[in-house]
């Protein structure tokens, strides 16, 4: 799928990859490809600057710190951040739902 | 793992080179980077390459530097205007703190009336002090507004960092043109009555503005540039 199909979602699929705990860059970018079963392929050069941006918004938290050996710049949410997930989770699940009810073939409506 | 690192070294220094901005953001921005890389190239080690194919997939997958780097503009040119703004807004209740100071070491009446009726005030201060007041102005609400579009409120403001260099480099201008305009307010009274001047005051107060006019002139060239590259 294209970086621009996903652009309207990426903040909320960034916001979601940090709900069970502080990651890094790339570990944040193997987890939206592992967990869409590798049907979203994010470039690096949308990733990392979407992240900082969302840092900058106050949603995200990034710090230095030693992980693995090696200092990377992890990121977890804010009370914001966490605030702004759940509003797009709701907004998506309105959206998807209609979407499924209406492409579905068996839930056509007879038309008159 | 030499060739290996020279190769990140490399195409690290080549997305440096493409971005603008401010020093430390671009270090950071880097460093991100190759951690970011050196987890890649871990990865694809792990699955059996060699160090050196290992680097090359790594770098393959990041894609080309000057992609990257341009990835960054936007934040990158965010980050300048609002460290303009904020130095802006810091510094100028000082700067105007430092010319009241002496003002009226200088024996200058300021009092609740226009400037240009205050007893001993400069002979330019019609002019002048109009001037000033309007560039302020303008200094303040658009480094408040760029502030705004470049923190939390950015969610809920339709203003991208374009539109926020912009805004930045017009309260560099603004606060460019009230310096100006004091300096103009302090050559008429050295030409009409110099002896009234405090000069230690009055140097203190000329130092702080000729560095504020200097640091803002620098800061609004590169707020506009950075909103060069986002066109």
């Amino acid at each position: 799928m294209s970086a621009e199909t996903l652009k309207g979602h990426l903040d909320g699929m960034l916001l979601a990859s940090l709900e069970d705990g502080p990651r890094h860059g790339y570990a944040i970018m193997e987890m939206l490809r592992v967990g869409s079963s590798g049907q979203f392929n994010l470039p690096t050069g949308t990733v990392y600057p979407a992240l900082r941006r969302l840092e900058r918004a106050g949603l995200v938290r990034g710090t230095w710190s030693e992980v693995g050996g090696r200092r990377r710049r992890v990121y977890e949410l804010t009370p914001g951040g966490h605030r702004v997930l759940e509003t797009e989770r709701g907004a998506w699940q309105t959206f998807s739902a209609a979407v499924t009810a209406l492409l579905s073939p068996a839930a056509k409506p007879v038309s008159p | 793992m030499t060739a290996g690192s020279q190769l990140i070294d490399a195409y690290l220094g080549d997305v440096a080179a493409a971005l603008p901005g401010p020093a430390r953001a671009r270090t950071d921005i880097v460093a991100e980077l190759r951690s970011g890389l050196l987890d890649a190239v871990e990865a694809y080690h792990s699955a059996g390459l060699p160090p050196a194919p290992a680097a090359e997939a790594a770098i393959r997958e990041f894609g080309d530097a000057s992609r990257i780097a341009a990835g960054f503009h936007p934040e990158l040119a965010a980050h300048q205007a609002r460290r303009l703004a904020s130095a802006l807004v810091a510094t100028g209740p000082l700067i105007g703190l430092l010319w009241a100071t002496a003002a009226l070491a200088s024996h200058i009446g300021i009092r609740p009336a226009l400037p240009w009726q205050w007893a001993g005030a400069p002979p330019a201060s019609m002019v002048a002090f109009p001037v000033a007041a309007a560039a302020l102005l303008i200094t303040v609400w658009t480094a408040l507004f760029t502030l705004a579009a470049t923190g939390r409120p950015a969610r809920w403001l339709p203003i991208g960092p374009r539109m926020a260099a912009t805004t930045a480099a017009m309260a560099g201008f603004g606060a460019m043109v009230a310096d100006a305009a004091v300096f103009v307010l302090l050559a008429s009274q050295l030409f009409s009555a110099p002896s009234r001047l405090a000069p230690a005051p009055i140097a203190v107060a000329a130092a702080a503005s000729l560095t504020r006019l200097t640091l803002a002139r620098r800061g609004a060239r590169r707020c506009l540039s950075a909103r060069a590259t986002l066109a």
